[in-house]
């Protein structure tokens, strides 16, 4: 079996343990909190015979261990259940509103991939000179303050000063594009109505830099740090003694071997841009998984709740997947240790 | 006869936080073409930062100040320019480093880092050509399963294997001079000598001249026709390697020899680490040829 397929299998079933475990986490959690779900279902008007037997359909008068099987036993048939709040099955809710949550965080992700790898790259090349100090200086500041702080600022700035992007939305009301994937991008290619997609992507740029800036400094001061640790390697002054360009030896012979420890680190900072797009998402009044989430919580609309963080959750690990095999695929050494202990 | 490498007056200093500090203090040597020469002296002589002075490293520092005259082949080097200089490296002057392993990159394949030293020399050339090249040059080296080597990453090599795969590279692309830094220090004694004996070989067949960088004497009686001894950023003593192993005769060379152990045991001299007897001027024996 290839070194790389054993990995990702044995990496599937670690996913899935924890899977298992926030499962069992988020269930404990909301089961434990006080406040009877049914009875703030069902509104003050309620009598008590309703609660009653919303209560049984919903199992809440059985143990949690019980329970726990119920829900186990549901999931396994793709069921998340009934959604209090909007008297839907979650899993519709979630199909609904991930994808719009997704397209942000991956814009953002490649922003942060695209901008921060090569400005601490060049910061890096250039060390001590003027690009420099300019580089740091900037991935400080994207750094040290939070998205939504951002978010408000490029609002402000590029929004209502100086009137460059939308404030809010995703799509401007005017085009209406079929849903097939719920990638607002994907969809207006999809439908070849390129006015609209350029008009999507005119929305989506404030969110997702005010989504990326802290990461975009973050990889850059990474790429930067580990590059100029790998300038002082011997195979850089083999390069530089082999007459290969200042630039060859950046871009290629400084630049992969300085890339494996920082991408652990990136796809760590990908995935927390989940968790951070929920305010970015409510300053930009972006239709994502957030203001979903945001409402299911405050309802305590049980099956919403715990349906929404499995979401993360799985996402949150299928990025961390792909990372893993990004690095076993980029660093040799990774690879065929596997190899040798197979 | 033209030589290769002519070095006259060469000064290098550092501008520190505590001032200028000057590291070699004029130091001239030249090489002739297919002439193996020895730069011998202790840790912190300078050898290292001579070589780096004649593959133009040490002048893109900051803060290094480098006077004298560097003349390579046909070309002033002080004279050609930084672009012009590197496009000289890794054709027609090439570098051995002391620990192979460490000085081959470690996620590129062998194969990978050996196509990229050939285009250095010959414009366009196709991976496919390039990768046979670079097998006839592994088999120049001894080695018997190129293709293998080269899909191989170097930290799966063993350190004498990738000691001649550095041998094949530094001289894939026919140099006029090898620079040797200690080469295969960092390797044990049976596989040094090995490693050193198909270097010496491959260069007397390419006709090319080398620098030999090394603190052992024995390495150096062996492989050079002419040394120079450094000591503390000055060349103490030159002249042809069996004159100056016969007759040493400057007070450090003495020293330097005498710290030698021997097999015939008798223990180390008792030596002084620094003395004003070492600092006289340099002993000549005049040259070989």
């Amino acid at each position: 079996m290839s070194a790389v397929v054993q990995l990702l299998l044995r990496r599937l079933g670690i996913s899935l343990i924890v899977l298992v475990g926030v499962s069992m986490l988020v269930f404990g959690i909301a089961r434990i909190i006080p406040g009877d779900p049914a009875r703030i279902a069902l509104g003050p008007n309620a009598t008590v015979e309703q609660i009653a037997k919303l209560r049984s359909s919903m199992h809440l008068d059985e143990s949690i261990v019980v329970q726990y099987g119920h829900f186990i036993k549901d999931l396994s048939r793709g069921d998340l259940g009934m959604s209090l709040y909007t008297n839907r099955p979650v899993t519709l809710d979630i199909a609904e509103f991930l994808p719009a949550t997704l397209e942000l965080v991956i814009v953002a992700g490649l922003l942060m991939i695209g901008i921060g790898l090569p400005l601490g790259r060049w910061s890096a090349r250039y060390r001590g000179r003027l690009a420099d100090h300019v580089i740091r200086l900037v991935s400080l500041l994207g750094v040290s303050a939070p998205s939504f702080v951002w978010a408000v600022i490029l609002m402000l700035l590029f929004a209502f000063f100086l009137p460059l992007f939308p404030i809010a939305g995703r799509i401007s009301d005017t085009y209406t594009i079929e849903r097939v994937t719920g990638f607002l991008l994907v969809d207006t290619l999809w439908a070849g109505n390129f006015q609209a997609f350029s008009n999507a992507l005119w929305h989506i740029v404030l969110p997702a830099f005010a989504l990326a800036l802290s990461g975009i400094g973050q990889a850059a001061r990474l790429t930067r740090a580990n590059m100029i640790e790998t300038y002082d390697k011997p195979y850089i002054e083999m390069a530089q003694a082999y007459g290969f360009s200042g630039r060859r030896i950046a871009n290629r012979f400084a630049f992969k071997p300085s890339l494996i420890p920082s991408l652990t680190i990136i796809g760590l900072d990908f995935a927390a841009m989940l968790g951070n797009a929920f305010l970015v998402e409510a300053v930009f009044a972006w239709p994502g998984l957030s203001r979903y989430g945001v409402a299911v919580i405050l309802r305590k609309d049980l099956n919403a709740i715990i349906g929404t963080v499995l979401i993360i959750s799985a996402t949150f690990l299928l990025v961390n997947l792909i990372v893993d095999l990004l690095i076993a695929f980029l660093n040799p050494r990774i690879r065929h240790s596997q190899r040798q202990t197979s | 006869m033209t030589p290769v490498l002519a070095i006259e007056n060469l000064h290098l200093g550092f501008k520190g936080y505590t001032g200028y500090t000057e590291v070699l203090h004029g130091i001239s040597l030249s090489i002739n073409p297919a002439e193996r020469v020895a730069l011998v002296g202790e840790s912190g002589s300078g050898k290292s930062v001579t070589a780096r002075i004649i593959l133009g490293l040490l002048q893109e520092v900051r803060g290094a100040t480098i006077r004298g005259e560097l003349r390579f082949l046909q070309h002033d080097l002080n004279s050609i320019g930084t672009k012009h200089w590197r496009d000289l490296r890794g054709t027609r002057m090439s570098m051995i480093f002391q620990d192979p392993t460490s000085a081959l990159n470690p996620v590129f394949t062998v194969g990978v880092q050996f196509i990229e030293v050939l285009r250095r020399g010959s414009a366009p050339l196709s991976e496919a050509a390039a990768l046979s090249r670079a097998s006839a040059l592994l088999q120049s080296v001894s080695i018997n399963d190129p293709e293998r080597v080269l899909q191989a990453y170097p930290f799966q090599l063993s350190g004498g294997m990738n000691q001649r795969v550095m041998i094949a590279m530094a001289l894939a692309n026919n140099p006029a001079l090898l620079i040797a830094d200690e080469p295969g220090t960092a390797l044990d004694v049976t596989v040094q000598a090995q490693t050193l004996d198909l270097m010496n070989q491959l260069v007397a067949s390419h006709n090319t001249a080398m620098l030999f960088i090394s603190h052992n004497l024995g390495v150096v009686r062996e492989f050079a026709d002419r040394i120079y001894v450094i000591y503390r950023g000055r060349i103490v003593e030159q002249g042809p390697t069996a004159a100056v192993f016969n007759d040493p005769g400057h007070p450090y060379t003495r020293a330097l020899m005498a710290a030698v152990p021997r097999i015939t045991g008798g223990g180390i001299a008792d030596i002084p680490d620094t003395s004003d007897e070492f600092l006289q001027p340099c002993v000549n024996h005049g040259s070989a040829l």
